[in-house]
């Protein structure tokens, strides 16, 4: 348990005391590479040095997928093929929103452990709320009041870590169980399906996980995608030269542009080919756009917003934070119901992956939330605050779906995947602490 | 908490020591009653006014437990909740939580956690059980008992050294431990739906199944109770006598024999509860069942070894400050991955016992890891150990697991119908918050660093 990271900075003595006499050398490996390069060879020397300084960013978890992709194609030829990779993104899905979601926990040195059963939670609700012989709602209504219900519960819960000073973990470990029982309520002790399409609002449900683009409109969409984007990031670059702000090289923002623009156009070959074993089914999936929608809306808010500039300050040292006049109890809160919001929108997802909902599709929704955390840990967020980004997560969730999918192909049953992802946690966990040991940080 | 004796001093203060620098004025509340009571009603002034600062010990446990005992016997139809059948029933639920509760409580007094405990005792139990199969590994009962808990024990300091030497979170390594072992539990099972079951009809088998289920005969019962109070007595007597004598500081003599006298009055109530014909009308089934000594033995050595050991200081002086530990030269490490093994060794007896709880049979259905742990954490902060660390005994966890057992079952008495699965996830869950909530406010109450 690591204790509470209020007020108190003599209980985090370890990593935070470190931080008050940083040394100019450890310093210098933090620097952004972008404030010293001129150049893209400059830059790709610094972000190496960032690299083996500890900071090593998105690259252990790019390795790991393509260590995932190479052994699981080598046991099952199957694994890389357009059918199954479809399947693996559709199923990561929900992992990636989960990891964003517990992200927000983390970066202040926080953990959300209900994650799980607010998606489950979120999921029998909507459910219920667009039942033609129950509340029968539109389905734009029921989904806002599902993500309200879900942020209430996450101000609940963040209340009680902000306010109160309960340690996170223990807030929502009592939070899952009490979620638990109120999913089943709400569930009514039968199950609850959305799968049928004689009724609008269940269709626009069931379409959420299952409804794809055509292809030729998934072409579009990725060329006004991409456009938007590298425009995007190109004047914006283009501003700060302009302004005399420090920027990266011109370089480096195309390589950006182009590697964006492959990966875009890989996806989406990928998805246009025919995955159907009858008929066609075929075209991006709704879910790659909705999770790219959470990852670019939480990236700005952590990465462009004040409010985003405190959750890392906070993470980094609450005390800190606290004497430069941020208001701990307020941004904790707030994580806590963003945490829960994001958790909401996985449920939308989730009852539409599941189509009928079940008290025991209710329980293994509990077992996500180990899922969201090592997807966010291996990702590259920090256990202990301060560090990490959204796309970590989504990185992550792509890693944990691959083991998932790829030991499921291979025959192994569930427990054995258990095991695995447990041994996955653990082995973050590791990475984490020995990356911040060997950072600049504990010098 | 009632007062440690003077060695212990260090565990009682709070878990962030800067308050506790310049805590001239919150020290007084502090003092030990025994230390400044000369008489019974200053001892109680002395305990009144340690109460009214935050360390109220095991008091709110006791309300607590009055309350759920009052409650549920108005409320359960028939008012059936206080019957001998059933209250028996609930002290063999009860020490599955009892004695996981303590193992936790062990780990807690360092602030660390241990959130695989449930899953681990039942592999423990599994193993147990799978040992004693005959045909099969036909182990004798006591080997296959030890090997449980030694295999836990290993367990457990896999786990201990993982966040002692590496210093991963203990939440998340016990995390994965959950997972890990969850998914072992399974497989050691035989898959989702399969199970192990004694033949009560061969011997070492039939010894574990009567761990709980086995009872003492009504006469043995009492004169058991009559040499475990005499002994406890004369020792806390003669104790009392001893440092009298030696000029150290000792409570008043009216307190022992209250004390002594409380003691026995809850053994003889408990005792007769039990002795009380709660079978049939063709099987009789009275007397004590031989879990409550058992629990009773597992609580003593427990209490000896983190109230009178140097091994039970140093978890105290951890807890309360690791760095002023670690300086007066205590090995973290080599505490904290011992804490672990032991916690975990401890646990494993609460899943052989909850395996014979529930008839010799133990099956995914009857063992939910998940749940367990939860009860399990509850139980311990709900008896007054706290989760930040350098507080608690294993009494605690003992009067904690008896209040979950008594509301996990009252709830089930209650014929709720499809509400009662929910309460059981519900129920624990607000438990443990309000739990954890008395814990914080507590300690802000005591004047702790959290009081900024």
């Amino acid at each position: 348990m690591t204790t509470d990271h209020g007020e108190t900075p003599t209980a985090t003595a370890d990593p935070g005391m470190a931080d008050l006499t940083l040394d100019a050398r450890a310093a210098a490996a933090d620097v952004p590479p972008e404030l010293v390069a001129g150049s893209l060879g400059q830059y790709l020397r610094a972000w190496w040095g960032r690299v083996r300084g500890g900071n090593s960013g998105v690259l252990p978890v790019v390795l790991a997928i393509v260590v995932v992709a190479v052994s699981f194609q080598i046991a099952n030829s199957k694994f890389l093929s357009a059918q199954n990779l479809v399947n693996l993104f559709e199923q990561s899905t929900i992992y990636m929103l989960l990891a964003i979601a517990e992200i927000f926990a983390l970066l202040l040195g926080e953990i959300d452990l209900s994650v799980g059963l607010v998606m489950g939670l979120g999921s029998v609700v909507v459910a219920e709320l667009v039942q033609p012989t129950g509340a029968n709602l539109p389905w734009w209504v029921a989904i806002i009041l599902t993500l309200l219900a879900c942020a209430a519960w996450g101000a609940f819960q963040g209340t009680l870590v902000a306010r109160l000073k309960m340690p996170s973990f223990i807030v929502t470990l009592g939070g899952l169980l009490i979620l638990e029982g109120v999913a089943i309520i709400v569930l009514g002790g039968s199950l609850v399906g959305i799968g049928n399409s004689q009724y609008k609002n269940e269709l626009v449900l069931y379409d959420i996980f299952w409804g794809t683009f055509s292809p030729l409109v998934s072409w579009i969409l990725l060329a006004v995608l991409i456009g938007a984007a590298g425009t995007g990031l190109w004047l914006r670059d283009a501003r700060k030269r302009r302004s005399g702000l420090e920027t990266p090289p011109r370089s480096l923002i195309a390589l950006k542009i182009v590697l964006m623009a492959v990966a875009g156009i890989a996806l989406v070959a990928i998805c246009n080919v025919n995955r159907a074993h009858f008929g066609t089914i075929e075209g991006v999936p709704y879910i790659i756009p909705i999770v790219l929608v959470v990852l670019a809306a939480s990236t700005v808010l952590l990465q462009r917003t004040r409010f985003g500039r405190y959750v890392y300050a906070i993470g980094g040292n609450p005390e800190a934070a606290r004497r430069a006049g941020v208001s701990l109890t307020s941004v904790r809160t707030w994580c806590f119901v963003l945490a829960a919001l994001v958790s909401g929108i996985a449920g939308l997802l989730f009852a539409s992956w599941q189509v009928s909902l079940t008290t025991n599709i209710i329980k293994t929704s509990n077992t996500y939330v180990l899922l969201a955390v090592a997807a966010a840990v291996i990702g590259g967020t920090s256990l202990f605050g301060g560090r990490g980004k959204t796309i970590h997560g989504v990185l992550g969730g792509l890693v944990i779906g691959g083991i998932y999918n790829g030991l499921y192909l291979l025959g192994v049953s569930s427990q054995w995947i258990d095991v695995v992802v447990a041994a996955v946690l653990l082995a973050a966990a590791v990475i984490d602490v020995l990356s911040r040991r060997g950072g600049p940080q504990q010098a | 908490m009632t007062a440690d004796p003077g060695e212990t001093r260090v565990g009682v203060t709070d878990a962030t020591t800067v308050a506790d620098l310049t805590a001239a004025p919150e020290a007084a509340a502090d003092v030990p009653p025994e230390l400044v009571a000369q008489s019974l009603s200053q001892y109680l002034r002395g305990w009144w006014l340690k109460v009214r600062s935050g360390d109220s010990g095991v008091l709110p446990v006791l309300l607590a437990m009055v309350l759920v005992a009052v409650t549920f016997q108005i409320i359960t139809p028939e008012h059936s909740f206080l019957r001998p059948s059933n209250l028996v029933y609930i002290f063999g639920l009860s020490t599955v939580y009892m004695v996981l509760a303590i193992a936790e409580t062990v780990v807690l007094l360092l602030a660390e956690i241990d959130l695989s405990v449930g899953a681990v005792a039942l592999i423990g139990g599994v193993i147990t059980f799978k040992l004693v199969q005959q045909p099969g590994a036909g182990w004798p009962w006591w080997a296959a008992i030890l090997a449980g808990l030694v295999s836990c024990g290993v367990f457990g300091s896999l786990a201990g050294m993982l966040v002692a030497r590496l210093k991963i979170p203990s939440f998340i390594v016990t995390l994965a431990g959950f997972l890990l072992f969850s998914g072992i539990l399974v497989v050691v099972l035989g898959g989702a739906d399969g199970s192990v079951n004694l033949n009560t009809s061969e011997f070492n088998q039939r010894v574990v199944y009567d761990l709980v289920q086995g009872v003492i005969p009504p006469v043995a019962s009492w004169i058991l109770l009559a040499v475990v109070v005499g002994a406890v007595g004369t020792a806390q007597w003669l104790r009392a006598a001893r440092r009298r004598r030696q000029g150290l500081v000792a409570p008043p003599k009216s307190v022992t024999a209250i004390r002594i006298a409380l003691l026995a009055l809850v053994g003889v109530a408990v005792v007769a509860v039990c002795n009380v014909n709660r079978g049939t009308a063709l099987k009789t089934v009275q007397g004590v069942p031989w879990v409550i000594p058992i629990v009773l033995v597992v609580l003593g050595i427990w209490t000896l070894v983190l109230g009178r050991t140097r091994f039970g200081r140093y978890l105290y002086a951890i807890g309360g400050n690791p760095e002023a530990a670690r300086r007066a030269g205590v090995s973290l490490v080599a505490i904290r991955t011992w804490a672990f093994a032991l916690c975990s060794a401890t646990a494993g007896l609460g899943g052989i016992l909850l395996g014979s709880f529930f008839f010799g049979e133990y099956s995914t259905n009857t063992a939910d890891p998940g749940q367990l742990v939860l009860y399990t954490v509850a139980a311990a902060v709900i008896g007054g150990v706290s989760l930040f660390g350098g507080r608690g005994k294993a009494l605690h966890g003992v009067l904690g697991g008896l209040l979950i057992g008594g509301i996990a079952y009252g709830v089930s008495l209650l014929n709720l119908g499809t509400l009662s699965t929910p309460l059981q996830y519900i129920l624990p869950g607000a438990v443990l918050l309000v739990a954890v909530g008395i814990d914080v406010l507590s300690r802000r109450g005591t004047g702790g660093a959290h009081s900024v």
